[in-house]
């Protein structure tokens, strides 16, 4: 089956692929959405989407060397209920609006892939986008077998945005593999992700240059991001 | 030993009806371990000579040394009760032998949690007076944690020889003092009725009153005198008792008794009290202290005290000693009042099982309990852990309430935590050994039953401090007890040697279970705290930490108070805070609570236990609270039971219930740290305005709320005027009167305010009664003494929690204050500032 990607970036989304062409799936086109614009900040606080270092997913879609889709996320979360109806103005219409824009170019898409894990909110969202099949491989996985899974699969994600108890602005741009310890400690939903290299990639990225940015500095629930300043593409040699 | 073998007290364990278990309790100083000493004296363990002398329960050597008690230490004794005895006892009773264990305890009010732990373990106590300074401020402390305990009192007078020879009483002043302080304790036991325990007031008349002095070992109550004398007059004993107490006076002329103070001529009589019973005493103590010595033989041999030779040879105190000892042995008398008075074990559990047990009383632990019957299902409770001369190891020492406990048995040992059909702070065990604990000898026994108090070995490693120790599934756990001191008085402790570290964490984790009251904590800078009732307390905990249980040297700081944070008014506005993914919104307010709700709070009144409907209706009618919000109060806390209250007030919520574990974990974490110094919070109320949840329960999981409700708490505080508690003393001295001058000064350079000063009738003595914030308190004793010439003596007692002039979120004394706590426990210098908590909508 033809697959379209939703991709954050994110080592879920990324590893959902990984597991989709493993089950035989052909990924054809990856799609994301981001932050508008004229926003000053890369951090939303969308209930959909993860809105960090969206800006360089296209560095991705140049290392699958795939086509890249994307729609700016003007809606805001309206709708908050657990089910989705349709509401104007909601954040889910502009996922709508991406998916229509990819499955215009390519009408063979038969499913699409989602890295979500353990939030119905998000999966209700993407079910049954105008009739496509949903692929979520990681769906109600054990998130510790799933994170050693990622490692052992030689993919190389790093933590761009912490906003739990136990991790700290030291603890940005670090690697899962280096994390592993510390991670598996946590409960979940309390990092996000951005994926430097995996099997998919014919070429791998690198953070040249970065920095930590402070999103919200209240007492015991500090929120760091990074913001990526220089990157480049590498080949991998195999 | 030589009265009994270990065999002879396990015979007597079985006969529950004849077993009394007593502590002996008292202000500092009045004399309970010579007492004591007089009793065990009687029952063979040392030798008569030695009474007065030895203070055999003080076993250890600070003990002896400092001359107080701080441990309280149990001994068994035998006695065998006369026919006369016997028919007055009112209770069961099962042949003349009875087997009494006597639990000795210490008076100075730093070591309370100590006369707690042993109060647990008995059914009555002995209540020590000192007959100069009558009833004193830790008499009446020990004697209402006896009656809230359902302890039954029978008291002494001790220490009558003073009054006779240095302060050269009359016969009716010493009468007049006597009833005073026999008032004054009746005053106290009057205010605690239980209808199971009947009359508690002490009288004479009754015999539940001794008069003696432990120190020369001899004592009397109206009983001895009233069979001595109903012989003489031919009436009934009981109907003698009565004569010879109050308004009750004999004519020698025409031999009849009157209530009348003055006879037909108008001429004065004296009362039947002076004549039949001081006036021998005050006879005897003339002659020999003025060398009369054939005049008080000659008396001697009329009272029919027969001394041997070389004992007659004796002058002055000695002699004195030797015949009043024979006249009027103190050990008979009070052996007889404790088996005559105080409740067997059989008597006072009947009426003490619902005190003691947190279950239903109709199931089969709660029957056995009440029965006191040894076939039942075990149920032991241990008050106290006392160090074996093995390193590091504890005797569990209690008291089996049901049930019979072996050597070999397996038990499920419940922590203080423990809830039925939980598995928490529960371990299945079995019991290495049994052990009978006397005083300094510790003596095996094969098994103990119902009634009896024992020692465990094979049981520390699972307890912290007390426990309840069952066979039973069902079993609910036994109360725990109430202490009435508080560790207030910290200090940090380090090791001089960095090596040695691991050497003093053991060390405190022994200190930690061999006190009841003791707290060891550490601190977020990584700092270890000791944590006391009292100076003297911490000086005895930290001596015994670095000698026994540690054995490094160890390095002190000075000590420092515990402070509390409360509010002084309602939240200046309604506090948001926001969790990480900004999706969940929790609303609230805070508001102080009541002083006197506080009160009945920390006093278990009104606790997390119970009918939530009862609890609803008495903060309804007695606080004025809207009936709908007491009945959703979520917790107490912090330890979920301290004195703040997290309260829904929210209208109809969604998922509202999911979260209630994570605001109350963090309810449970902010009250123990509060925002401005990280001290415990005291006297706040919580209300939950409005919550709004993210749809998705994967989203509002506690990651998300406790830190965002922990926010929200504070920022609520931050915003109603936070204001710092400090605890304050209550300080007794005891002085002549040109001494005054003296405690004046020093109370007033230490913020100390004087609210009575009364002298003592019949005595030079004053009684002077101050508040003392306990921060100023550090070395008092010794300035005091230096200030007045060492005639002055303090006792100083936690007595509440006062709120000091000021907010510590503007400059001043308070800030200052928080700011220092906050240096020392190395947290940021500053206090957070209100938007660290507080999020905009």
């Amino acid at each position: 089956m033809k697959v379209l990607a939703l991709i954050s970036g994110g080592k879920d989304s990324v590893f959902n692929m990984v597991k989709c062409v493993e089950k035989g799936h052909e990924i054809v086109a990856l799609a994301n959405a981001l932050p508008p614009s004229n926003s000053e900040k890369e951090e939303l606080d969308s209930f959909l989407f993860q809105t960090v270092g969206q800006s360089s997913v296209h560095y991705i879609a140049q290392c699958m060397d795939l086509p890249l889709y994307q729609v700016e996320i003007n809606g805001l979360p309206v709708n908050q209920s657990l089910d989705y109806e349709k509401t104007i103005n909601d954040e889910t219409e502009d996922l709508y609006v991406l998916v229509k824009k990819a499955l215009d170019k390519h009408p063979d898409i038969g499913g699409v892939s989602v890295g979500a894990i353990l939030s119905s909110y998000q999966s209700n969202r993407v079910k049954n986008i105008l009739g496509l099949q949903m692929l979520a491989y990681l769906w109600q996985r054990d998130q510790g077998e799933l994170l050693s899974e990622m490692i052992d699969n030689n993919m190389n994600s790093i933590l761009i945005k912490v906003a739990g108890i136990g991790l700290g602005k030291d603890d940005l741009c670090k690697s899962l593999s280096e994390m592993k310890e510390k991670l598996e400690m946590l409960a979940s939903g309390e990092y996000e992700t951005f994926t430097l290299d995996c099997p998919l990639f014919k070429k791998k990225i690198e953070i040249v240059e970065w920095e930590p940015i402070t999103h919200s500095d209240s007492a015991f629930a500090s929120v760091y991001y990074v913001n990526f300043k220089k990157i480049v593409l590498k080949e991998k040699n195999i | 030993m030589v009265n009994f073998t270990i065999d002879q007290i396990r015979g007597l364990m079985d006969h529950v009806a004849n077993i009394r278990n007593m502590s002996v309790i008292a202000h500092v100083d009045h004399g309970k371990s010579t007492l004591t000493d007089s009793l065990v004296s009687k029952a063979g363990i040392i030798s008569g000579a030695k009474a007065g002398e030895t203070r055999f329960t003080d076993t250890r050597q600070d003990e002896q040394d400092r001359c107080i008690t701080i441990k309280s230490t149990a001994i068994s004794m035998y006695f065998e009760l006369g026919a006369e005895g016997i028919a007055d006892i009112k209770q069961k009773v099962d042949g003349n032998g009875f087997l009494i264990n006597l639990i000795d305890s210490p008076g100075h009010v730093d070591f309370s949690s100590e006369v707690t732990a042993a109060l647990r373990v008995t059914d009555g106590a002995l209540v020590v007076v000192d007959c100069v300074s009558g009833v004193s401020v830790q008499t009446e402390t020990v004697l209402r944690q006896a009656l809230t305990e359902k302890i039954k009192p029978v008291v002494i007078i001790n220490k009558v020889d003073r009054a006779l020879l240095e302060l050269q009483l009359k016969k009716e002043d010493l009468y007049t003092s006597f009833l005073r302080t026999i008032e004054n304790v009746n005053v106290i036991i009057s205010t605690y009725y239980d209808p199971g325990m009947g009359d508690l007031q002490v009288d004479p008349e009754k015999g539940t009153v001794a008069f003696g002095s432990g120190l020369h070992g001899w004592g009397f109550t109206l009983t001895q005198f009233a069979s001595r004398y109903a012989k003489k007059f031919g009436v009934d004993k009981s109907k003698m008792m009565s004569k010879l107490w109050g308004e009750n006076y004999f004519n020698p002329k025409t031999k009849k008794w009157t209530s009348k103070s003055n006879d037909a001529d108008g001429k004065p009589l004296e009362r039947a009290f002076n004549m039949f019973i001081l006036d021998p005493i005050f006879k005897l103590f003339d002659t020999i202290m003025n060398f009369k010595k054939d005049e008080a033989l000659n008396m001697l041999d009329k009272l029919e005290v027969v001394l041997k030779s070389d004992e007659r040879d004796l002058e002055g105190k000695a002699l004195l000693k030797v015949a009043m000892r024979k006249f009027l042995p103190a050990a008979d008398a009070l052996l007889e009042m404790i088996c005559v008075h105080l409740p067997s074990p059989l008597t006072s559990q009947n009426y003490r099982a619902e005190n003691l047990y947190e279950g239903p009383m109709d199931d089969e632990c709660g029957v056995a309990i009440k029965n006191c019957d040894p076939k039942g299902p075990l149920m032991l409770y241990i008050s106290k852990m006392v160090p074996t001369s093995d390193k590091g190891r504890f005797y569990a020492f209690g008291r089996v309430f049901s049930g019979t406990v072996r050597s070999g048995q397996k038990v499920r040992i419940q922590g203080p935590n423990y809830v039925p059909g939980k598995k928490d702070d529960l371990f299945v065990k079995s019991i290495q050994r049994t052990v009978l604990m006397m005083g300094r000898y510790v003596e095996s026994i094969e098994d103990c039953p119902a009634g009896n108090i024992v020692g465990l070995v094979g049981v520390d490693q699972f307890l912290l401090k007390s426990g309840t120790i069952t066979t039973s599934e069902v079993a609910h756990n036994l109360k725990v007890m109430k202490f009435s001191v508080s560790p207030v008085v910290q200090v940090a402790v380090d090791v001089k040697n960095p090596n040695d570290l691991p050497k003093l964490i053991e060390g405190l984790k022994r200190l930690s279970k061999s006190d009841p009251c003791v707290q060891c904590l550490t601190n977020e800078s990584g700092e270890h705290i000791v944590a006391g009732a009292g100076e003297l307390h911490l000086e005895i905990c930290l001596k015994d930490l670095e000698e026994d249980h540690a054995q490094v040297p160890i390095k002190f700081g000075n000590p420092v108070v515990a402070y509390r944070e409360t509010v002084q008014s309602e939240s200046s506005i309604t506090c948001l805070s926001k969790s990480k993914n900004k999706h969940n919104r929790i609303f609230m307010k805070a508001m102080p609570l009541d002083d006197e709700l506080i009160q009945e709070i920390e006093d278990g009144k009104i606790s997390p236990r119970g009918d939530f409907k009862i609890r609803a209706r008495d903060l309804a009618d007695k606080y004025g609270w809207d009936v709908t919000d007491a009945r959703k109060i979520w917790c107490f806390g912090p330890d979920t039971t301290g004195p703040n209250l997290l309260v829904d007030v929210t209208k109809g919520v969604q998922y509202l219930n999911e979260i209630k574990d994570s605001c109350v974990a963090a309810f449970q974490w902010a009250t123990k740290e509060g925002p401005c110094a990280e001290e415990v919070m005291r006297g706040v109320r919580f209300n939950i305005l409005d919550v709004t949840l993210h749809a998705d329960s994967i989203h509002r999981g506690g990651g998300e709320i406790i830190p965002a409700t922990r926010r929200v708490l504070y920022a609520s505080t931050m915003t109603a005027t936070p204001g710092l508690q400090e605890p304050v003393y209550l300080v007794e001295i005891q002085c002549p009167e040109n001494a005054i001058g003296g405690i004046y000064s020093v109370l007033n350079r230490r913020r100390g305010q004087v609210f009575s000063e009364e002298q003592r009738v019949g005595t030079p003595m004053y009684t002077v009664k101050a508040y003392m914030p306990v921060s100023e308190s550090f070395g008092f004793t010794a300035d005091l003494r230096s200030n007045t010439g060492g005639r002055a003596f303090p006792q100083s007692v936690f007595d509440h929690w006062q709120l000091m002039n000021g907010n510590p979120l503007e400059p001043g004394k308070v800030q200052e204050v928080v700011l220092g706590v906050r240096k020392r426990k190395g947290l940021a210098p500053e206090i957070p500032p209100l938007d660290r908590y507080l999020d905009k909508l």
